[in-house]
């Protein structure tokens, strides 16, 4: 008996060598760029350096950026140190200080969000005496007696504040700043001021306790005052006024302070220097909408400044006081908006109507500013004169008191209607044409019924060009706003109809400016009759019309006032809302479009301008060619006819391509988008080639649009080619990838991104896999990100769409690995994204499109995990709260997603 | 810049033209367009499942049928991907290339498509001639990393199906060189680790024809899954049972260093690949052991099994450390001497191991500590006095009846001293009273019911123990106590006849007339 067995290998375990299935090729690779690291720059040369910089010479120039950076990348502190010393010397060349505090300046901001996060952080960790020094140098320099040094530097403090006051660093800044200010001289008095101007408009009101605001208002209010007599000072303290107002909500909800803060920017709108006058307008409208409610007691008076100066003040002061109402307007628009949606009033601030109680006088007012138009401004694409301003608040108040407007303007109408100054005429259609939004259908057809005849009579008999461009103009309102199904009574009849187009089309041969606004009248004619059934009334016209838009393409004259535009986007517009009925003749557009494109690529050497006249051709064929595929792709007979020409169109598509070297064209890739949704997987034949340009389009960072624009194609290309878009697979993730760690990219393109995501993994299922943990690690980072709002609504509205671009990602993923064997590579992640799911509910600010895509993705968590979701999910902090708020919801997309995810919770949980 | 801020306040007139409006509105309705598909193709998704909720019989019956379904369509797609293949590889014009790469993939994905890849279908399509074309010599890696991925998943096949990889095997080891590139190397690799995985012929072959010099290579460099790849073809190849393929792969000039490198330093999967390939090397080859446990590989493992949490890995390195222990005398009486640090954090990991929850690693930390157990004193005393005792105690009650049998094996060692030549071993008898005192007993009276012939014979070793050993002659009350006579008297014409002679000698000898008597 011997117990002292020492046993081998246990045979038990051993391993199932045909286990590995492999599905996977190329590992993915992280990207990392090269720097090249060159001698470093010596801080003497830094004037040299800087007027390098703004050498005219490219090559030196290039060169003296170049050092810049390295300097920058190699010592940053020293580098902004220099720059400061450089910018508070005096003896330096002003060109070069100026130019030191921008960079020192872009050092501390960036429009990008990622970017500016990241200058912050850099200077937040910089060396403590280096800030010192630089800001002690940047103080320095506002006693500078060089304007330039000195309003750069107040600048480059105000950037400081923004970084270091939120952190309570830097506390002792707004106090040194006021310290001495009733001793300064006057230029250091007025640095000083334009400084606290920008250090409002930097931080936000929150950091600065109200002590200090006081002695911020304070100082302002008396560099305004009539005892100070130098006039720049007394600009910069109004300038900076208008900064600071955002920090006086305390102040304004003071009586006795409100009133003395509304004297004096009332005081100062009689300034005698303009300016000033113009730039404490600029307070009044910006009172107008931060302290709505406040104005009631002032609302008269300032109503007496304003029409005194919109009728005898320069232009600029005017149109300010004109400025003024068109504010109060868009307050009172939207708290009525709000009105209407909920009765309840979620809104605190209640309408004061005071549109309403002044529009006796204030329309009066504003007709009279209509007869003040430039004589060639229908032809000048950036004008904006008291006339354009003052049209354009009276349809604002059209749209804030609807009906009581009419009786106000319709005197003014047949008053000057038929007077023989075309300036007459002209402001009383333009008065008309205004109006045409706001009041009810029943107050304005019959007028509208009266007014058509005579005004198609005007349109081409009329002498005077500007008088026909706007009674185009109003025609066209009158479309849009009077004409379509939901307008009861038709105020186009088979009676009138013809005429109608006969006046329009002929019109197309007037002045380009006449042509381009009858152009617009069309697309709104058509754009009315794009519900209007299988047979529509456009359709005897429909060859005519379009003849005639192609015809309008082709004047010589086509180019001025975006004529040639118009007509294309009216004939998309016409395709568009085309019936069953004409598709034969879209089909045979086809044709005529593709040869226009195919002309415009038989380029000889063109000079730089005519490339690029003939790139914005293009644009316009592609668009239209966009249009015309979506329409003839969207039925199945029409797009079995269409695919003929299939092969013909991509090919010229990616001739488009071709002659332009660099860039990708926008609208050849939106038609691309069109064209692979018609082609179905048939797509993947012009993949090889067209490839190139999706990536270059992808990488296109300074036109973020083309940018935009190609991550939809590539989602579009997806649904088209599914599983067929595995070999290009890599290159997209890749470029996504990068483009989403990337700085300059403008954030609007990132949502569609992370949606983009999603779209490739719907369509390659499990494949997505290699792509997996990259994917969710950027999702998961842009999620933390985006779980918390703060901020003005157009950030919050940024936010929701980043939710929803992620929600969508994560909703794609889990739908395409489902009942793939898989789905347990998702289990890791479902924590997270339960968590950014309970983090956005409790936020309490998604709107209704991103409730939607966050139900269904707690939905595709369920259904995709299964029961190892389950437990996850129950443990979780709101997913139950969440799921019946959304079960409750009056919104019936949301509903039919959470009746779906409670199905798919239900079935997780059971098993 | 700085008066941008102060820029008048200009709003967008109300008469503007159409086309700035109209473009926007064109390029916005292509976006919802894309959305609503989006939206669409999603819900199309979602409710894909819907249809096939109720009863979970009807669900298991649909997805049945739809596989069947799949399965045929699959098939045919194969015969015909591989039909495109044939006519892509005599296919001479222009665009050769891509027409065969193009063939490849198709083939290659549907090969990769679903649990049960159509192999068979596309070996009787004749893939395999075509596929090994397709390896000639001189084709671009793009081809080369298709055809050999093809091949991968057909090795991955029945073993008929892998046999059927044989023409292929001379040019997918030829693409494991040097001159490769590694994408090709790391496929043409997994091919053949599917190969060598299927059995022991297969494994002779690729041996003959040279395939473990160039894969014993690519494990050199310190990362990359290709190193990963071709580590775990490695560990099929040195499969055995013929040992010469272990030892052969040792000796490759730097291969010791590579693996020792690995498992120090790479990651939690590169280090299991290559802590199987040294389960087999210490399995198989006493030279490789012996090299092994001479260049200190015990500590690198000592230290992964007490640093990782993952299952994948803690297998292969606690198989490795065992069978360190166990094939080679030299590690136990020289490295792992009590006091020695190294000896402490093996005793340590085990005992970590005994308290996981998975059952493998509780199983062959046992089966670790038995080996341990069987050397000196010391080393008992060692495993004595350690947190493992209680752990066994607990498991030798509760655990299965496999990790039962090796603590059996780590208690009983505890309870004899080294063998010193014929006859029973002696008793140590202060670690079998206490552990006797603690309750062990029943749990190897247990083993002596058990049908199991080496576990039986385990239990009647430790009952004579016992018997013989407990002071003031409470042995045999004791297993009285335990319905021990019973369990024994099973034996008494039991067909095994050295179980059978062991346990009648022992009823005869202590429960023999006499017993009782004296109460």
């Amino acid at each position: 008996m011997l117990i002292p067995l020492v046993n081998v290998v246990p045979s038990a375990l051993t391993k199932d060598p045909n286990s590995h299935v492999k599905d996977t090729t190329a590992a993915w690779f992280l990207f990392s760029s090269q720097r090249l690291f060159s001698d470093r720059w010596k801080p003497m040369e830094v004037t040299q350096v800087l007027l390098n910089a703004q050498s005219i010479d490219g090559a030196v120039r290039k060169n003296a950026e170049e050092s810049l950076k390295q300097f920058q990348e190699q010592n940053l502190p020293g580098f902004l140190l220099v720059l400061s010393g450089e910018l508070v010397n005096e003896e330096k060349p002003v060109e070069t200080r100026k130019l030191a505090g921008l960079i020192l300046k872009n050092a501390l901001d960036a429009k990008d969000q990622q970017r500016k996060v990241e200058l912050v952080q850099r200077w937040l960790l910089l060396d403590g005496n280096a800030k010192s020094q630089i800001k002690a140098g940047l103080l320095k320099t506002l006693t500078s007696p060089v304007s330039d040094a000195r309003s750069t530097a107040s600048q480059v403090i105000a950037k400081v504040a923004g970084i270091e006051l939120p952190h309570k660093q830097w506390p002792e800044l707004i106090g040194s700043l006021l310290s001495n200010v009733h001793q300064l001289p006057a230029h250091a008095k007025q640095a000083t001021l334009e400084t606290l101007g920008y250090l409002c408009e930097e931080v936000s009101p929150d950091v600065i306790d109200q002590d200090q605001v006081n002695k911020i208002l304070t100082a302002v209010v008396q560099g305004m005052s009539s005892s100070e007599v130098n006039i720049d000072v007394r600009l910069a303290a109004t300038r900076a006024l208008y900064n600071a107002l955002g920090f006086a909500q305390a102040n304004f909800s003071n009586d006795m302070e409100r009133d003395y803060l509304m004297r004096v920017v009332c005081e100062a709108t009689q300034s005698p220097d303009v300016r000033i006058r113009q730039a404490a307008f600029e307070c009044l409208v910006s009172i107008s909408s931060t302290y709505y409610e406040k104005l009631a007691p002032y609302i008269q008076d300032i109503f007496n400044i304003t029409a005194k100066a919109v009728r005898e003040d320069e232009e600029p002061v005017a149109l300010q006081a004109v400025e003024f109402w068109s504010s109060i307007c868009d307050e009172e628009i939207d708290i009525l908006e709000e009105y209407g949606g909920d009765f309840t009033g979620d809104s605190n601030i209640p309408c004061f109507y005071f549109i309403k109680q002044a529009i006796p006088a204030l329309v009066p007012m504003l007709l009279e500013t209509l007869l003040k138009q430039e004589e060639d401004q229908d032809q000048d694409e950036g004008a904006w004169n008291i006339a354009m301003a003052g049209g354009t608040c009276l349809g604002l108040v059209a749209r804030t008191v609807g009906d009581d407007i009419v009786p106000l303007v319709v005197p003014f109408i047949e008053e000057n209607i038929t007077k023989p100054d075309w300036r007459q005429r002209e402001a009383a259609t333009y008065a008309f044409g205004s109006i045409l939004e706001g009041p009810s259908p029943e107050k304005l057809i019959p007028l509208v019924n009266v007014a058509l005849t005579f005004m198609l009579t005007a349109l081409t008999k009329d002498p005077n060009s500007h008088v026909k461009d706007t009674t185009a103009w109003t025609l066209g309102r009158i479309f849009e706003f009077l004409h379509g199904s939901a307008v009861d009574t038709p105020i186009i009849t088979q009676a009138n109809c013809q005429q109608i187009i006969t006046v329009l089309l002929q019109s197309m041969k007037d002045t380009p400016n006449v042509a381009e606004k009858a152009c617009g009248a069309l697309y709104f004619l058509a754009q009315g009759y794009e519900e209007v059934g299988p047979s529509s009334p456009l359709t005897p016209f429909f060859q005519e019309i379009v003849q005639s838009l192609l015809t309008v393409t082709h004047r010589e004259d086509a180019r001025e006032s975006r004529l040639r535009t118009a007509a294309y986007e009216t004939l998309n517009e016409v395709v568009r809302c085309s019936t069953e009925e004409t598709a034969p003749l879209v089909l045979q557009l086809v044709p005529v479009i593709t040869m226009e494109l195919h002309n415009t690529l038989e380029g000889q050497k063109l000079s730089s301008d005519e490339k690029e006249k003939q790139s914005e051709l293009q644009g316009l064929l592609c668009g239209c060619l966009q249009v015309i595929i979506q329409k003839l792709g969207s039925s199945e007979s029409t797009k079995y006819a269409f695919m003929q020409y299939a092969d013909q169109i991509m090919g010229l598509f990616l001739k488009v391509f071709a002659c332009r070297s660099a860039t990708v064209h926008e609208e050849a890739m939106l038609a691309i988008g069109a064209l692979a949704y018609a082609t179905g997987p048939d797509f993947a034949k012009y993949m090889p080639e067209f490839y190139k340009y999706l990536e270059m389009g992808l990488q296109n960072f300074e036109e973020y649009q083309v940018c935009a624009v190609t991550v939809g194609v590539v989602g579009d290309i997806c649904r088209a080619l599914e599983e067929k878009i595995v070999p290009y697979c890599d290159g997209i993730m890749t470029q996504l990838l990068k483009n989403l760690s990337s700085n300059q990219l403008h954030r609007s393109v990132k949502p569609p991104m992370f949606s983009c995501f999603g779209d490739i993994a719907l369509a390659v299922g499990e494949y997505f896999e290699k792509y997996l943990m990259w994917a969710m690690s950027a999702l998961q980072s842009a999620a933390e990100l985006s779980t918390h709002t703060a901020g003005d609504d157009e950030l919050i509205e940024y936010i929701n769409t980043l939710r929803n671009g992620i929600l969508e990602a994560y909703s794609g993923i889990f739908q395409g690995f489902k009942n793939s064997p898989k789905t347990q590579l998702l289990i890791p992640y479902a924590p997270h994204i339960l968590q950014f799911l309970d983090g956005i509910y409790m936020e309490k600010d998604m709107d209704d499109v991103v409730m939607k895509t966050a139900i269904g993705v707690l939905g595709d968590l369920a259904d995709t995990l299964g029961s190892h979701a389950a437990s996850l999910i129950q443990q979780s902090v709101s997913s139950k709260d969440f799921l019946n708020e959304c079960l409750s919801s009056e919104d019936l997309m949301i509903k039919e997603s959470a009746e779906w995810a409670k199905l798919a919770i239900t079935r997780a949980i059971s098993v | 810049m700085a008066d941008d801020s102060l820029a008048s306040h200009r709003r967008d007139p109300i008469k503007s033209s159409v086309g700035n409006v109209a473009a926007q509105r064109r390029r916005q309705n292509a976006a919802t367009v894309g959305k609503e598909r989006r939206e669409s193709l999603v819900r199309a998704k979602r409710l894909c499942r819907v249809g096939a909720t109720g009863e979970g019989d009807v669900l298991v019956e649909e997805n049945h049928m739809m596989t069947d379904e799949e399965g045929f369509l699959l098939e045919d797609q194969t015969s015909s991907a591989v039909k495109e293949l044939k006519s892509a590889v005599v296919y001479q014009g222009k665009g050769a290339m891509q027409k065969r790469v193009n063939a490849l993939r198709e083939l290659r994905r549907l090969l990769s498509k679903s649990e049960f890849p159509p192999v068979e279908a596309a070996l009787k399509a004749g893939a395999i001639p075509l596929l090994v074309q397709c390896l000639s010599f001189g084709s671009p890696d793009e081809q080369l990393l298709e055809a050999a991925w093809c091949l991968t998943n057909i090795a991955a096949g029945k073993p008929e199906e892998t046999k059927a990889l044989l023409p292929a095997l001379p040019l997918l080891i030829a693409h494991l060189g040097e001159k490769s590139s590694l994408p090709v190397a790391e496929q043409c690799a997994w091919a053949l680790g599917n190969v060598a995985g299927e059995g022991e012929e297969l494994r002779k072959v690729l041996l003959s024809q040279g395939a473990l010099p160039p894969l014993a290579r690519m494990v050199l460099p310190n990362k990359g899954s290709t190193v990963r790849t071709a580590a775990w073809a490695l560990s099929n190849l040195i499969k055995g049972p013929d040992p010469k393929a272990a030892t052969e792969l040792i000796k490759v000039d730097g291969v010791l260093d590579a693996i020792l490198r690995h498992l120090r330093k790479s990651d939690e999967e590169l280090a299991t690949e290559v802590a199987w390939v040294v389960v087999y090397l210490s399995a198989l080859s006493n030279f490789a052991t012996g090299v092994l446990v001479k260049s200190d590989a015990l500590q690198p493992l000592v230290e992964r099994l007490a640093t990782s949490n993952s299952l994948q890995l803690l297998i292969p390195v606690l198989r490795s450390l065992g069978n360190l222990v166990a094939g080679d005398s030299h590690t136990t009486s020289t490295v792992l001497i009590p006091g020695h640090e190294i000896t402490d954090g093996v005793i340590k990991v085990l005992v970590k191991c005994l308290k996981s929850d998975h059952r493998v690693l509780k199983k062959e930390a046992s089966w670790v500590l038995s080996n341990i157990a069987a050397g000196s004193i010391e080393h008992k005393q060692l495993i004595y006095s350690s947190e493992a005792v209680p752990l066994l105690l607990r498991l030798l009650s509760t655990a299965p009846f496999d990790i039962r049998k090796e603590v059996a094996y780590v208690l009983g060692n505890l309870c004899v001293a080294p063998a010193t030549g014929e006859g029973k071993p002696d008793l140590i008898k202060e670690n079998l009273v206490s552990l006797v005192q603690r309750g062990c007993l029943s749990g190897f009276i247990d083993l002596v019911r058990s049908a199991d012939i080496e576990a039986a014979r385990l239990g009647l070793q430790f009952t004579e123990l016992v018997l013989r050993g407990m002071p003031n002659g409470d042995g045999p009350k004791l297993v009285e106590q335990e319905d021990g006579i019973d369990a024994m008297e099973r034996y008494q014409f039991h067909e095994n006849e050295d179980l059978r002679n062991m346990a009648n000698g022992l009823v005869d000898k202590y429960f023999g007339e006499d017993y009782g008597v004296n109460e």
